[in-house]
């Protein structure tokens, strides 16, 4: 033990720091400092404050990198094979399903954890920089809002891959929602599925999305966003101290608000690596990943849902054709394109409008920003309701019934 | 501007246009300039091969409709998101109106992704479908057989008519 611990002393210390000053000096020379703060602020790790629910999406982005580069050992992206050697994941290789099960439950899981982190985000005010003429959340909130679409891109190129019928029908309508784009729709979709129909072409590009482009600028954007967070001094809710320090004309000292990240910050990451690992093992073997029948273009099973994260989706899609006397605009334009693109640019430029004081920076629900709460609060809600509407009161033919009153479902006629 | 200035700025500019001519080069690759699909125009069998009303052809996503020596074909693509629509028949006729036009049906097409519902001759009444199913051309090719050309739409009073 001792042995390991000088031999890891080696290879992450080029000397032993022997005070505070010199250990604060010596982030340049360690791996992990250089990375994490040296110093950190003690409510930069409540639990309360942040549940650090950032760290819980990145932890779950780790499990899916190595699961996922484990699968890419097992899948083959040919519209003939595909299916089959998911169906192989499940029966014939060894802990194929558990694989399979880890990574669907790590990406299932990063879905809501990332869309929480924004939520969290927003009700604390943290994309403020609370008068700190050196930090720029507002940028960082822009960063996650681009993490959050790449997030759910990698969970819809993903669930593409199995090449059953989940998979044929929503890359149908994904790629029939470029199609609607006035102008240039034909040759969007041409571009998304390398040609006129969904087939061969279509699965390798969303392959290759998938398994390098998609992973590879959410690494170098999350990067950024880590790093971003390290130079804004910490989480939002540090700025609290400087202001309290302000107001009541004393002077901070390093020492009465912040410590060493080496052992705090490490000890507390590590620890909320630990428990998502063990959440995600934990629904993996009580929870089997589903797979629907091999890809079929003849017929499209009724209803056909998409995952829970897209129903909101879906349900704007079949309700927002808009009809006058004189022109006609397919909803999958309105419900895919426009709504989303708006919701997607009030996103990025909210930190900017917001124009409460800094006293509300990094506090949970500060009266002077109860507008902007409402606002996004009414938002959230309005998605919630019809992901749930679309979940449960959306029968056969996409006609509404109540959850336990759908009607038998002719199967191809 | 110097001279100096200017060739300093003329040097970027080069830089920069070849590495985006380079980087556009590359991404034009990936647009295909040939495709291996099954031809839009293609044979669906002969004449007597469909029985009186509507048939469902799932390998091209096409229904046939025979009325004695009439025939012609409806898309079962639906128009909203290109899912394949459901052929639901009625025991009975139905009478409805299109427009000003009144005419008895004996089967809808309903999509089961968004709700899409369409009248026997294509025309949505419900759901988000912003046009009607397309009709394709139909001929008879010199071995006897219906041929369906999907690469251009006709209007729906398209009908194909056997010489018999």
């Amino acid at each position: 033990m001792e042995k390991l611990s000088e031999w890891w002393k080696k290879l992450t210390w080029t000397f032993a720091p022997s005070s505070k000053v010199e250990a604060t000096k010596a982030v340049t020379k360690n791996f992990i400092l250089h990375w994490f703060p040296a110093r950190v602020t003690y409510r930069s790790m409540s639990w309360s404050y942040s549940w650090w629910l950032g760290t819980v999406s990145f932890s779950l982005f780790l499990i899916l990198t190595i699961t996922g580069i484990i699968l890419m050992f097992l899948y083959i992206p040919s519209v003939e094979r595909a299916y089959w050697t998911i169906k192989d994941l499940q029966h014939a290789v060894s802990f194929g399903w558990f694989l399979r099960n880890m990574h669907r439950w790590a990406a299932h899981l990063m879905v809501f954890f990332v869309t929480l982190h924004m939520v969290r985000v927003f009700f604390t005010g943290a994309f403020k920089n609370g008068g700190n003429p050196d930090a720029n959340r507002p940028v960082n909130w822009a960063v996650g809002m681009f993490l959050l679409v790449f997030t759910l891109l990698l969970s819809y190129t993903g669930y593409l891959l199995p090449w059953d019928q989940l998979a044929l029908w929503a890359i149908t309508i994904g790629a029939n929602i470029a199609k609607s784009v006035p102008v240039m729709g034909s040759y969007l979709h041409f571009l998304l599925a390398g040609g006129t129909r969904i087939d061969q072409n279509t699965l390798i590009r969303f392959y290759a999305l998938h398994v390098i482009v998609l992973p590879a600028l959410l690494l170098v954007l999350v990067s950024y966003h880590m790093w971003r967070v390290r130079k804004d001094g910490g989480l939002a809710v540090s700025e609290q101290y400087k202001m309290q320090a302000k107001k009541e004309g004393k002077r901070l000292v390093p020492d009465d608000y912040t410590t060493f990240a080496i052992p705090a910050l490490i000890r507390r990451a590590f620890l909320v690596f630990l428990i998502s690992l063990g959440a995600v093992m934990l629904l993996s073997i009580i929870s089997n990943a589903p797979l629907e029948e091999p890809a079929d273009p003849s017929w499209t099973p009724n209803p056909a849902k998409a995952p829970w994260y897209f129903l909101w989706l879906q349900e704007l899609l079949a309700i927002t054709t808009i009809r006058t006397p004189w022109f006609t605009i397919n909803g999958g334009f309105v419900g895919g394109v426009v709504i989303p693109g708006i919701l997607f640019l009030w996103g990025l430029i909210v930190p900017f409008i917001d124009k409460s004081p800094n006293e509300a920076t990094g506090v949970w629900f500060h009266p002077s920003r109860r507008l902007q709460n409402w606002t996004f609060g009414i938002i959230m809600l309005i998605l919630a309701f019809l992901t749930i509407f679309a979940m449960y009161f959306r029968g056969p033919s996409w006609n509404i019934y109540w959850p336990w009153a759908w009607p038998p479902i002719p199967h191809l006629f | 501007m110097t001279r100096r200035k200017f060739l300093a700025y003329l040097g970027r500019f080069a830089v920069l246009f070849a590495m985006v001519g380079q980087a556009l080069a590359m991404l034009r690759s990936i647009v295909p300039n040939v495709v291996y699909e099954p031809p839009k125009k293609f044979k669906i069998g002969y004449p007597d091969d469909f029985s009186e009303g509507i048939t469902f052809l799932s390998k091209h996503r096409l229904f046939v409709i025979r009325e004695g020596n009439t025939f012609w074909t409806i898309s079962a693509v639906c128009t909203h998101l290109g899912c394949t629509v459901n052929l639901v028949t009625f025991p009975k006729p139905k009478k409805v109106k299109v427009g000003k036009k009144e005419f008895t049906e004996q089967w809808e097409f309903h999509c089961p992704c968004h709700g899409s519902k369409f009248y026997g001759e294509g025309t949505p009444f419900a759901g988000p479908a912003p046009r009607p199913l397309p009709y394709y051309p139909l001929d008879i090719a010199p071995d006897g057989q219906l041929i369906v050309d999907t690469s251009r739409e006709v209007k729906s009073d398209f009908r194909f008519v056997l010489n018999v």
